[in-house]
């Protein structure tokens, strides 16, 4: 078969949408209009034992457009199909919807969406064949089981690559494009030993191409990972000083990035109000950032839904609350500019890319030396789970199921089930500080955080 | 080899205190492309319908499985038979569903009556989905069948806040093949209801952290036996080797007060189908039947892989998903208690009226975050508690589960999985737990 079986030419033309639209909405008699538009082919394969499972592919597309009716008010309508008529119904549709838009926060073009833009430095990579993709695939799955005698499967496995391109257009001549391919690969082992339950861990790695994957360092973590877990034990429910993995850290800030979140301010289902730029929200060494731009983060997009410019935005600083997150209306309510943070939609959401968290500049970065191969009574948290059920973000408090270690006498012994609870604010002020460097993960860049006083349920 | 072709209508809105302020409409159409080859099968899923874009996801399927169009020939395959039209009553019912305004003044009206009946009120909210869908579904193995869907859900949130208390809490209901169901709403019952559990809440103290017998409140409950237990009975579990339960069938897996249920027949429940994604008529599948391992639910790709017959269960979200072995309307039966007697027969407990999300991991643990919670002292209802998750093992909790009340209900609710976001019903009657762990501070 061919080796570029997955990836047919893809259908986004900024100049042919533009014309089309400008004409379309000229005979619906609508003078101002945006759109959002996106399209796709992925291709991904799954194994089970070394035979192929499922081999996927897909072509996508899909388009939003926003109009302003004679009134100002805003409607938008979405739709898989840009068709001739697909993209006529969409107008009319977005034209019968503004009827209802309100009148309260009605969206306007972003000022910026013809500012220069940071360039990216993001190699398109011709795509491999799903042959290729299947060979590598289950060569990763026999490695990982080959690691441990105790990892007898790979249950949740892929490996995919998506060729994609998206468009930003508005009626006074803003036209953002940006084309990408990526590639990533998941690996989660399940291990079980003789009358043990079993443990179940793994790993996630994305690049801008199959050859540029780290799949070594993928199998690796992932058996790593898996085989740490292995020897397990009850924890004794308490309060312990935790220390939270980069992952889990920069899990948990997501989780309640309304604290930063404009719209979220507006809406008042924030913990932040709108007098809450320079406040003390954390301990004064704790820097948070966002950063879309940053290399290591594959999939970088260097515009926002409205086509504002994204770039790095102080959001903590030497603990204090620096910045929120804006879309053009937000920005428009607290007369600053756009940050490039903002989705399309009748509604605009507001939204980080990419955090960087670690010691303020000039600050001793908490206390010095912490260092967990050689800590005693502490829960060592690697990973986090049911953010999405687990987290009241307009309450400021978690109580989450967690993969971990106990740590006692420089020894660490997985824990056998067990949840961290606490809340936002509290983990803000009650870090310690950072041991080693900062990790690159797919969800930002951050060392391992020490966090003082949690309360953690176990089975013991 | 199977085609699903789909086109999809959708509208959804948002008021926030008294404005509608999101007004999403979204229409679309595709087709998914499946082959299977032994075990094995190629998907492909567009959204281009012309001639050139199927041929191109037809061979592009073929191809993963080393096949083309020209060498391929399908066994037995002698034509497609007469269309199984489920649609043919069901062509109006788009244009039967409220209007725009008519939508939009019930959620205000929501809103409204939340102000209305609730304190110390910072955030309300009404959302209102309605998601019609029409498939048609061919197959080698002679299907050929046709549908339309229609879901609508209307949901109320509201944030409350005194001080640095703080509560939020939720109520969404839903149904499947009603047009006329968002005009029927009680919106007023809704909002006291949720008013009346935000309040509750706002002042509730943490729950201590320990092990608890624990009684879970009818209707949304049911989430717990959905996450805990419904998944690990899926034929995807089986292929991934991930459920305790493969080989259990007719062997005791849980309490003799259990028995539990997944089937696509309850009228105007979420979960209902007239047909499966696969085409298959829905059946009423018991799952357990009196503590007993019965059947597993069960979709095209499961049965030729594991050998579990087919269910009906074979769903998926849209055109973009293979179908998979998910589930419907999932319950566990009534018992021949009242829900007094469950509570009266725990000394010290958690009573957890409103169950919020939880999900299950690759190893079978679970976790569901209670969103409204009393403690059980001496066989009453105490003071109310936030912030309690249950833990658990669905092997080690399942035989827990002593006792049944006789109030079973279900509730609307959506469930990602490995064919997308689907729209499903959990219920149950009270139950208790004789003992299960409670995360808390």
């Amino acid at each position: 078969m061919s080796t570029s079986t997955a990836v047919a030419t893809l259908g986004l033309d900024a100049h042919s949408l533009s014309e089309q639209l400008s004409s379309l909405a000229q005979g619906l008699g609508i003078e101002r209009w945006d759109l959002g538009a996106a399209c796709s082919t992925d291709t991904s394969v799954q194994v089970d034992r070394g035979e192929a499972k499922q081999l996927k592919g897909a072509q996508r597309s899909a388009i939003t457009v926003r109009v302003w009716n004679g009134d100002g008010l805003v409607g938008i309508t979405s739709t898989s199909d840009l068709s001739p008529a697909g993209l006529a119904r969409a107008l009319s549709g977005a034209r019968d919807a503004s009827a209802y838009g309100n009148a309260d926060d009605i969206p306007a073009f972003s000022p910026l969406a013809t500012a220069p833009l940071e360039p990216l430095d993001q190699p398109l990579v011709e795509p491999r064949g799903i042959l290729e993709l299947l060979d590598t695939l289950r060569e990763a799955e026999r490695d990982l089981l080959g690691r441990h005698a105790a990892i007898t499967t790979v249950p949740y496995n892929g490996l995919a690559q998506r060729s994609s391109e998206r468009l930003y257009l508005n009626s006074a001549g803003a036209c953002r494009e940006q084309k990408l391919t990526t590639a990533s690969l998941y690996l989660y082992a399940r291990s079980e030993e003789e009358g043990r339950k079993p443990r179940s861990s793994g790993a996630v790695r994305l690049a801008y191409g199959l050859k540029q994957l780290d799949v070594a360092g993928c199998i690796a973590e992932a058996a790593e990972r898996t085989i740490a877990h292995l020897d397990y034990a009850p924890i004794q429910t308490g309060h312990y000083t935790c220390i939270f993995s980069p992952e889990a850290f920069l899990d948990l800030i997501g989780a309640f990035s309304s604290l930063f979140n404009a719209r979220a301010v507006l809406d008042g289902v924030s913990l932040s109000d709108r007098d809450a730029l320079g406040s003390t929200l954390a301990v004064p060494f704790l820097s948070i950032h966002d950063n879309g731009l940053h290399p290591g983060n594959v999939g970088a997009s260097n515009f926002d839904g409205e086509g504002t410019p994204v770039r790095r935005l102080a959001l903590v600083e030497g603990g204090v609350l620096r910045h929120f997150l804006h879309s053009e209306a937000t920005a428009r309510a607290f007369a600053v500019e756009p940050t490039g943070h903002a989705g399309l939609g009748a509604k605009v959401s507001v939204g980080p890319h990419w955090f960087e968290v670690g010691p303020s500049a000039g600050s001793s970065g908490g206390a010095s030396g912490l260092d967990r191969h050689s800590a005693d009574g502490v829960v060592w948290i690697d990973s986090l789970s049911a953010l999405h059920a687990g987290v009241k973000a307009s309450q400021g408090s978690f109580s989450l199921p967690f993969d971990g270690w106990l740590i006692r006498n420089g020894e660490a012994r997985s824990i056998e089930a067990a949840t961290v609870a606490g809340d936002i604010r509290a983990v803000l002020k009650g870090l310690l500080g950072f041991e080693g460097e900062a990790k690159l993960t797919p969800d930002g860049l951050c060392p391992h955080v020490w966090v003082e006083g949690l309360s953690v349920t176990g089975d013991a | 080899m199977e085609v699903f072709l789909e086109s999809a209508d959708h509208i959804g809105l948002l008021a926030e205190q008294d404005r509608i302020t999101s007004v999403s409409p979204a229409f679309g159409r595709g087709a998914g492309v499946r082959v299977f080859r032994g075990e094995r099968d190629g998907f492909v899923s567009t959204n281009d319908l012309s001639e050139r874009g199927l041929l191109v996801a037809l061979e592009q399927a073929l191809g993963m499985l080393g096949l083309t169009i020209s060498s391929s020939s399908l066994s037995g395959f002698d034509g497609l038979p007469e269309l199984h039209d489920h649609a043919l009553a069901k062509g109006d019912w788009l244009g039967a569903c409220p209007t725009l305004a008519e939508s939009t003044d019930r959620l205000l009206e929501g809103t409204a009556l939340l102000d209305r009946h609730g304190q110390h009120l910072q955030a309300r909210r009404g959302s209102y989905a309605r998601d019609w869908q029409e498939v048609m579904v061919a197959a080698s193995d002679g299907t050929f069948a046709r549908d339309i869907r229609l879901h609508q859900s209307v949901g109320l949130t509201a944030l409350a806040a005194d001080g640095d208390h703080r509560a939020s809490q939720g109520r969404r209901y839903g149904s499947s093949d009603r047009p006329d169901d968002l005009r029927q709403w009680d919106a007023q019952t809704a909002a006291i209801d949720l008013c009346a559990s935000t309040q509750a809440m706002l002042h509730a103290d943490y729950v201590e952290a320990g092990t608890y017998p624990v009684v879970l409140a009818n209707r949304f409950g049911g989430v717990i036996f959905h996450e805990a237990c419904g998944h690990l009975l899926e034929t995807t579990q089986v292929e991934r080797g991930t459920t305790p339960f493969a080989d259990r069938i007719e062997a005791p897996i849980a309490h003799t007060a259990v028995t539990a249920i997944d089937e696509g027949l309850s009228d105007g429940a979420f979960g209902s189908l007239s047909m499966d994604d696969e085409g298959m008529a829905p059946q009423r599948t018991v799952l357990i039947e009196n503590g007993v391992l019965k059947r597993f639910l069960s979709d095209r790709a499961g049965e030729l892989r594991t050998g579990h017959p087919r269910t009906g269960s074979g769903r998926r979200q849209s055109h973009a998903f293979a179908a998979a072995s998910r589930m419907r309307n999932t319950y566990i039966a009534a018992g021949p208690h009242t829900p007094e007697q469950l509570i009266e027969s725990v000394d010290r407990g958690l009573y957890c009226k409103s169950m919020g999300g939880g999900s299950v991991g690759p190893t079978g643990q679970f976790n569901f975050a209670v969103e409204e919670g009393y403690l059980i002292e001496n066989g009453r209802l105490g003071k109310p508690v936030k912030g309690a998750t249950l833990i658990g093992e669905a092997k080690e909790v399942m035989p827990r589960l002593s006792m049944c009340a006789n109030d079973l209900e279900l509730a609307a609710g959506f469930c990602g999985s490995v064919s997308g976001s689907i729209f499903v019903t959990v219920g149950q009657p009270h139950i208790k737990v004789d003992a299960i762990t409670v995360g808390g501070r």
